[in-house]
């Protein structure tokens, strides 16, 4: 690919070869693969419902349409309560499990606590050995009672071993211990040590683990789809999943009466109206990572649990 | 052990700081694993989990009569495993060196944003775009190529639609992680080789390869432990469930779903969870082990 080159002055970074924009090309044509499908959903939202009934999806359609868009807010509130479920989840579960986290990462990290050494195994047994989908639904519906409780939609991913490696990994590598005993001789207490100099160096790291967090709250549809019954609870993806359901029992049952059909009005889910619910569940995090990409490599780094 | 309580005490802060994600653990991974026990029980949901009457190996002799369902499965969750393993790990890795060798930094940057964006979009939303790609009279596969094909229910195409859905989704976030490690690589190493004459090539060979092992090591390691687990999602959700293809795409974990939701077979279905329970816990030990004879820094226990 690049030629040899025995001078000093240029180094690896400044090269512009051939081979540099047939790289160049090939990341561009991976980007393609890999954003395209994302754009035709966009596209298919905005596309008029009989071209895409006619010519199927396209990228470049020669009717456009606002109907969709219009089908889905018809939803009013149904979508309205889904997003309000969806962000209280999120919110509230991302925000307490990091709490929880680094506190506990803080804790296992004193050197001189000697329990640590047993929590430590304790939040990592769960990564090797766990009961299972099944063992899960048994129990938390027959032993607990909390079928149709939110609190299955939070608690199940409040906390993950791999989470609390991260931030304990942080803790152990990027703050300094001194800080923390200065803190201390300086005669402040366990909790405001932890509260006003551990946690705001923990930035970068709650910024990484975070965002992980609430896209996997965000996108969580299994939890949903299991547990919650009631209407009024669902969040964004069991109403995509809904959706789907919905168009399927259209599509398998041609007995359903015309007139029935005609009933549902603009809430018949077709092709352009579920590309506009898709685009409204997913478009929230497609704006707000940007904002989170730097903190991705600098705050996710693994360590040892003992460190 | 007095000393043990008296330093217990001392730090009674940190004990109490740990608390909460002790009883979360507590409640939501640890009580659960007792659930396990099913697999020795006729359930019953309204004696509950303890209350149900034992059976002894009831369950497996079910599980053995049944035993083309489970092999199939297991199979299947095999099969995809070490496909999306060895060629998700290959990309990423190819991903990350082609981003981190090229010059056009602005350029790359901008691009890498946009590979990761699939990550982020669940797969309840996933299914409406491979729908898009493949559904029979709307697709664009069929349109383009002006084919026919009913794709929802040709099992043979799956193997590759959702190795191709799962590179999609994955690849870009995956090569984050190994780009992290060639930014760490000391740029003197590549201007030594440069002036001892080696070529682009020679010095991703011998430079920029053996400083990704490590951590190829970790990840490899990581999910030998989850073999037995597969991104429920990916063939619950994008092959919409569809029973035709269950013969290519079901895996153990969407076969739990399904019998979770058509509440049957819980016999089996307890059986089988064991299996792959203690299975995982089997591999993640010696998964562990391994690193740690090869690699001890980076061993997670």
């Amino acid at each position: 690919m690049a030629k040899k080159d025995m001078d000093l002055a240029p180094s690896r970074r400044e090269k512009k070869g051939l081979g540099q924009f047939i790289l160049l090309f090939c990341l561009f044509l991976y980007t393609l693969f890999a954003f395209v499908p994302v754009l035709l959903t966009f596209i298919a939202a905005f596309t008029d419902e009989k071209y895409i009934a006619k010519n199927g999806f396209t990228l470049f359609p020669k009717e456009w349409s606002m109907n969709g868009v219009n089908a889905v807010l018809r939803y009013g509130n149904r979508l309205l309560t889904s997003y309000g479920i969806t962000i209280f989840v999120t919110v509230f579960g991302t925000f307490a499990g990091l709490l929880i986290m680094s506190m506990f990462a803080y804790s296992i990290s004193r050197p001189d606590f000697r329990l640590s050494k047993f929590l430590s195994i304790y939040v990592l047994i769960p990564m090797l050995f766990n009961g299972g989908q099944l063992s899960g639904y048994i129990v938390f519906t027959s032993m607990y009672h909390l079928k149709d409780s939110l609190w299955l939609l939070i608690l199940p991913l409040m906390v993950s071993t791999m989470n609390v490696i991260i931030l304990r990994t942080y803790i152990a590598n990027s703050i300094p211990g001194e800080l923390m005993e200065a803190a201390k001789i300086d005669g402040a207490g366990e909790y405001r040590t932890f509260f006003q100099i551990t946690l705001p160096l923990l930035k970068p790291s709650l910024a990484a683990v975070g965002f992980m967090m609430a896209t996997a709250y965000w996108n969580d549809w299994q939890n949903a789809l299991l547990y919650i019954t009631t209407d009024t609870k669902k969040p964004l993806q069991l109403l995509l999943i809904n959706i789907q359901k919905s168009i399927e029992f259209l599509l398998n049952n041609s007995n359903v009466p015309a007139s029935a059909k005609a009933a549902m009005g603009g809430t018949i889910p077709q092709y352009s109206s579920t590309m506009a619910t898709v685009i409204i569940v997913i478009g929230p995090i497609m704006v707000a990572y940007p904002f989170f990409q730097k903190y991705f490599v600098k705050g996710l780094t693994v360590g040892s649990v003992k460190g | 052990m007095k000393d043990f309580f008296r330093n217990t005490w001392k730090h009674r802060a940190h004990v109490v700081m740990a608390l909460p994600v002790f009883l979360v653990l507590f409640f939501i991974m640890y009580v659960p694993m007792t659930g396990l026990i099913m697999a020795f029980k006729k359930f019953d949901f309204k004696l509950g989990l303890y209350g149900s009457p034992w059976n002894g190996l009831e369950n497996f002799k079910i599980l053995m009569a049944s035993k083309a369902t489970f092999i199939q499965m297991t199979e299947n969750t095999l099969l995809y495993y070490v496909i999306f393993t060895a060629l998700g790990t290959l990309l990423n890795v190819v991903l990350a060196i082609a981003i981190d060798q090229c010059v056009f930094k602005k350029c790359a940057k901008t691009m890498q944003t946009l590979m990761i964006i699939p990550v982020f979009i669940s797969y309840a939303a996933v299914q409406f775009i491979v729908y898009a790609f493949i559904s029979t009279d709307t697709g664009i596969l069929n349109k383009t190529f002006g084919m026919t094909t009913r794709f929802y229910s040709t099992a043979s195409v799956w193997p590759i639609l959702l190795t191709i859905v799962k590179i999609w989704k994955d690849t870009g976030y995956g090569s984050v992680l190994y780009m992290s490690v060639l930014a760490g690589i000391d740029s003197e190493l590549y201007e030594a080789a440069d002036i001892d004459g080696a070529n682009k090539w020679q010095s991703i060979w011998h430079i920029t390869l053996p400083s990704l092992v490590p951590m190829v090591t970790v990840m490899l390691l990581l999910s030998v432990g989850s073999v037995m687990k597969s991104d429920t999602g990916l063939f619950y959700q994008v092959t919409r469930n569809s029973g035709i293809l269950y013969e290519k795409t079901q895996v153990i974990d969407s076969y739990i779903l399904n019998a979770i939701f058509k509440n049957s077979n819980f016999g089996f279905t307890a059986a089988t969870s064991l299996f792959q329970s203690v299975v995982g816990l089997l591999l993640m030990l010696f998964a562990n082990g391994m690193v740690r004879k090869i690699e001890p820094e980076n061993a997670l226990f």
